[in-house]
């Protein structure tokens, strides 16, 4: 990484007088400097309608008991890390501390925690509102197995943050990426097997949908049924006759041929 | 519960059943023990009673007696029970208490045209909402008639020839979004039927229904077009939704009989 080497530039531009008296004003500065990002991201955020985004996760209700909220934690951290960053700055330029790698290394990992811990809470956040989204679709199914599902959600979308996070800060995440890979493998691969007849009928259903070789009110012959074209949607296609209903899944539609009856 | 106090746990101590009428949580909350039957447009407290309102009814008498004959057809009191209901007429607390008895509402349909045609509820609702804003508003300022046949469209379509192209041919635009309303105020100048699916897809617009008007027996001086609303109900599981260009009164037909007539300037 090519850096400009800022220290070595300071002093060469100042003396040691003026570097101190430099890096006091720089401190100085980063008060206010942490304050306007403080307010900057309050106004931002809030004007962003987090607030609303975030209301009634866990994350936020913790916030809450702390008397500050989601916003204001991300405003806080935006702050310190502004602060921070003005005192390494300062001590860098007036080389108070030791000018070691110690240092230099540490500005270098800064910005990647502040990144980790920003991930880590929109993690938690997105997590709960994930949750929340996916529980309220599923309201009208009064299941107690289907609870199970907003909670995958949930710890899903954690698992990802939690890996972002980690490798921020640079652990090796090399064996909870293949857990991980495993993890979206299983998905992918049971959710074709297990939705394979709804896929190829919703395939089929397009099909239909946009040439329409037969509509609502045609008289048809579809898979040994034969009647009235009720509906046809995505799925299914429902053809009456006389008080019966056949609900033909589309992919037996395109695979048995249609029939259209004119008298 | 502000407006009631604590006279309501009297009120409600001896009857058979207590309806609330979209309470808050907190209220169903306190009346819990009763086992109340909620009516309302949504069951925001779970309720495990609930009435469904398709339409947003100011009156409340129009309120009870659809809650009242939607819990006697769904089994949640008895066809004798002596209700207390509990609703809103001015605020959004409640601050009305009723003393009905289920007898008194003798079958109307009007719970039965919604909860238990072919259509969904909300195909139904949504049709009678473009119906009375038309009614409302008209078309251009000019009253306008319109008739909706919602539901069975396979069977209207047979009972039903063309009158002229059909416009919405291979679209698939369903009643109840903003733009297919207006879509559908443009087209009530048309003459003829709109053919709406049970899932609510807009089939087709200019039909001339052709359904057999023996023995449809409708309140007389209605026209033509409430006469043809009868008649195609009665031959098919359809429900008709008329919009009167003399009257202006929307008006709801089911198995060849009147069911709901409603006043387009009160909603």
């Amino acid at each position: 990484m090519t850096q400009i080497d800022w220290p070595t530039l300071v002093r060469s531009l100042f003396s040691q007088e003026t570097a101190f008296t430099l890096s006091i004003a720089i401190l100085i500065l980063g008060v206010v400097a942490s304050y306007s990002v403080w307010r900057a991201t309050h106004r931002v955020l809030d004007q962003a309608g987090i607030n609303d985004v975030v209301e009634g996760t866990p994350f936020e209700r913790t916030a809450r008991s702390f008397n500050t909220s989601t916003v204001g934690i991300i405003a806080t951290l935006g702050a310190i890390f502004a602060y921070v960053a003005a005192i390494i700055l300062a001590l860098s330029i007036a080389r108070m501390g030791n000018p070691d790698l110690f240092w230099s290394q540490l500005t270098a990992y800064f910005p990647r925690l502040f990144v980790a811990a920003l991930a880590i809470i929109t993690g938690l956040v997105v997590g709960d509102k994930a949750k929340l989204l996916v529980s309220e679709r599923l309201r009208s199914i009064k299941l107690p197995e289907v609870d199970i599902i907003p909670e995958l959600v949930k710890y899903s979308v954690f698992y990802i943050a939690a890996l972002i996070a980690l490798g921020q800060i640079g652990v090796a995440t090399s064996a909870l990426l293949i857990l991980l890979a495993v993890y979206a493998f299983a998905i992918v691969f049971l959710g074709g097997l297990a939705f394979k007849d709804l896929l190829a009928s919703g395939a089929a259903g397009i099909y239909l949908l946009l040439s329409e070789p037969y509509s609502i009110g045609d008289q048809v012959r579809i898979d040994e049924h034969t009647g009235v074209v009720q509906e046809v949607d995505m799925f299914k296609t429902r053809i009456e006759n006389e008080g019966r209903e056949y609900i033909v899944p589309n992919r037996l539609v395109l695979r048995s041929s249609i029939v259209r009856i004119r008298s | 519960m502000t407006g009631l106090g604590d006279f309501v746990e009297e009120l409600v101590a001896d009857v058979d059943a207590v309806f609330l009428f979209s309470p808050t949580a907190s209220v169903h909350e306190r009346l819990a023990e009763h086992d109340p039957v909620v009516v309302g447009a949504e069951n925001e407290v779970d309720a495990e009673a609930f009435v469904e309102l398709p339409l947003d009814f100011n009156d409340l008498t129009e309120r009870v007696r659809f809650g009242v004959e939607g819990a006697r057809e769904s089994g949640h009191v008895d066809p004798e029970a002596d209700i207390v209901c509990l609703a809103q007429v001015f605020d959004d607390d409640i601050d009305t208490v009723t003393r009905v008895n289920a007898a008194d509402f003798p079958e109307s349909g009007v719970y039965d045209l919604f909860a238990d045609s072919l259509a969904e509820p909300s195909v139904i609702r949504n049709v009678l909402e473009v119906a009375v804003e038309l009614g409302k508003k008209g078309q251009k300022g000019k009253p306008v008639g319109a008739l909706f046949v919602v539901g069975d469209a396979g069977k209207v379509m047979n009972k039903s020839r063309p009158l002229s192209y059909n416009p919405f041919e291979k679209s698939h635009v369903h009643v109840g979004d903003p733009i297919v309303n207006v879509m559908l105020k443009e087209f009530s100048r048309l003459d003829g039927a709109f053919v709406i699916s049970d899932s609510g897809k807009i089939v087709s617009a200019y039909r001339y229904l052709e359904p057999s008007a023996e023995g449809v027996d409708i309140p007389k001086g209605l026209g033509a077009r409430h006469m043809a609303a009868g008649a195609i109900t009665r031959d098919s599981n359809a429900v008709a939704i008329v919009l009167s260009e003399s009257d202006g009164l929307v008006r709801a037909f089911k198995a060849g009989e009147l069911i709901l007539e409603l006043d387009p300037e009160e909603y």
